[in-house]
């Protein structure tokens, strides 16, 4: 399914991250795709299931959270998790695409979110540094 | 047991200033009038700290100091990038090392608000404090923002519900909310207008079309109606504002986005008083813009190769210069940009000399070479801080701290660069 992506701000981001980014309440309140019931219900996943959603600039698989969006588009909370999804293209202003980026949604069957450790892999992969 | 009365909270752009909180042995017990992240910074400031690391090995203080002045020394085109969740001195302690080292330096804002400054800079900016918002405004316009969960407390202290000296509560104000999408600020309003994603720019220009007197039909999935309706309250209120945030900043169009906000904002200023404000994220971020704006005359993405300051986001900014690969080391102070820059960006910036000033392990020092772990400005150690609406507010030391203030550190490095 083709959707817009959102990404931002919540207060169970700002908690959790306050916490500690490394901890298991901050995974679990932003590796989080929240989709409209109607779009969750078409692609046959319920809350808590996996979904992966992919952009032309990478893709993760997220926990599937039902409402707090318009139908047609997916709100992932601002972290690492989102921004794997987003442009590094600035045009000339400093500010990356964040939000609005066309993306693609799938169900995971039996799936499970991408996890921070795995993040940190594919952003040293390159290198193999740090 | 201490009570603390009129602590600032060091988390967003509000700064409230009315926090109470009680220290018992040398620890945070509780808060009073905190929002809940404020809550969170305050009650988990000792956990998940950061430890003085170099390669990944544990090390002293001094020794990681040394490692990342010889990082900065050694490096052709280094990056001193974040800022804004520290205070104004250590902000300008890094300009001071960016000149030394002749670094690119850049902000958060160049991620947030950065095209606000850009478009400010064309066009021009109504501005006021949020004490006159409290006190004057009946007309309040959130747009591309959502303070029920970026800036808690912002609603109750200055926009929605106080007492201020014309204004009394919510029922002497009128208060719209514009998104994409309804949240929980939706439910606060009066009224709750749905802009299609990407379209904002579309709706501003119908919106001023409107208030010059022309007919205007739909616009972003908004009927002429309510564009004709909400051009005239904007009109016929005494004191009006519009809040944003990255709705706007950060959707397409950026930067010509809030053009337009501001250009509505002029227009409305021949009908009556309006006004117009960024929602600040970080709490020193707009510190960060002043301090390097009053020393180099510019606020954000610059750098100093050439021995004097050259501006130019897009060029200079962090994401562009990470992404396209052009730094070859990088200090990274107050901020944690492998959590909040695009995947492209926090690859290169994982595979160079990277040093890390924070109080907390952040994701940026899980690839960093070097860690410095340092004081939490607001709550280990004092300092100055702007709110969003520009106005300096003192930052208080509530409990000791083991740590040194980000800058002692920057000043330490400086010794060793050369400085």
């Amino acid at each position: 399914m083709e959707v817009l992506l959102n990404t931002g701000r919540t207060v169970d981001q700002g908690v959790s991250m306050e916490r500690g980014k490394t901890s298991q309440e901050y995974f679990e309140k932003v590796a989080v795709a929240f989709l409209h019931p109607e779009d969750a219900k078409e692609l046959g996943v319920g809350e808590g299931q996996a979904v992966r959603l992919t952009t032309e600039f990478g893709s993760v698989v997220l926990r599937c959270s039902l409402g707090n969006t318009e139908r047609g588009s997916v709100f992932v909370p601002m972290g690492p998790w989102a921004n794997a999804l987003t442009s590094a293209l600035t045009e000339g202003t400093g500010m990356p695409s964040l939000k609005g980026l066309r993306a693609k949604i799938e169900a995971v069957p039996g799936g499970k979110p991408t996890t921070l450790e795995e993040l940190l892999r594919s952003w040293r992969g390159r290198s193999g540094s740090a | 047991m201490v009570l603390r009365r009129g602590v600032v909270c060091p988390f967003c752009g509000c700064l409230c200033d009315d926090l109470e909180v009680e220290v018992e042995d040398g620890r945070i017990v509780s808060t009073k009038n905190a929002c809940p992240v404020s809550r969170s910074k305050f009650l988990s400031h000792a956990e998940d700290r950061a430890r003085p690391m170099v390669g990944g090995r544990e090390v002293s203080v001094e020794e990681a100091i040394e490692e990342a002045a010889r990082i900065l020394r050694e490096a052709d085109f280094p990056l001193i990038y974040g800022l804004s969740s520290t205070e104004s001195d250590a902000q300008r302690m890094a300009v001071r090392l960016a000149e030394l080292t002749g670094a690119s330096l850049d902000n958060t804002s160049s991620t947030c608000h950065g095209p606000t400054v850009l478009a400010a800079q064309e066009c021009g900016a109504v501005k006021c404090t949020l004490g006159e918002v409290k006190n004057r405004a009946d007309l309040i316009v959130f747009w591309g923002c959502n303070p029920a969960e970026a800036h808690i407390r912002h609603p109750i202290r200055y926009s929605i519900t106080p007492a201020g000296m014309y204004r009394q509560g919510k029922k002497e104000r009128f208060v719209v909310h514009v998104d994409v999408r309804e949240t929980r600020t939706s439910k606060m309003v009066n009224q709750f207008v749905k802009v299609q994603m990407g379209r904002d720019y579309e709706l501003l220009s119908a919106l001023r079309a409107a208030v010059r007197g022309y007919e205007v039909k739909e616009a972003a999935g908004v009927p002429g109606e309510v564009i004709k309706g909400l051009a005239e309250r904007m009109k016929g209120c005494r004191f009006g504002i519009i809040f944003f945030g990255m709705g706007l900043t950060m959707s397409r169009g950026k930067n010509l986005n809030i053009d337009a906000a501001l250009r509505l904002v002029r227009d409305l200023n021949e009908h009556t008083k309006f006004l117009i404000m960024p929602m600040r994220g970080h709490f020193n971020v707009s510190g960060a813009n002043e301090v390097l704006t009053w020393l180099t005359g510019y606020p954000f993405a610059l750098n100093f190769s050439r021995g004097y300051p050259v501006y130019n986001p897009g060029e200079f900014s962090a994401v562009d210069l990470l992404s396209r690969e052009e730094c070859d080391a990088a200090l990274i102070l107050a901020s944690d940009p492998a959590a909040h820059f695009p995947a492209a960006a926090v690859r290169h910036l994982a595979s160079i000399p990277t040093v890390v000033i924070d109080p907390k392990v952040s994701l940026t020092s899980k690839l960093a070479r070097v860690v410095i772990p340092s004081a939490i400005a607001g709550i280990e150690c004092e300092g100055t801080a702007y709110r969003m609406d520009g106005v300096p507010l003192r930052l208080k030391r509530i409990v000791d701290s083991p740590y040194l203030p980000d800058r002692e550190i920057l000043e330490r490095i400086i010794e060793r660069v050369g400085g």
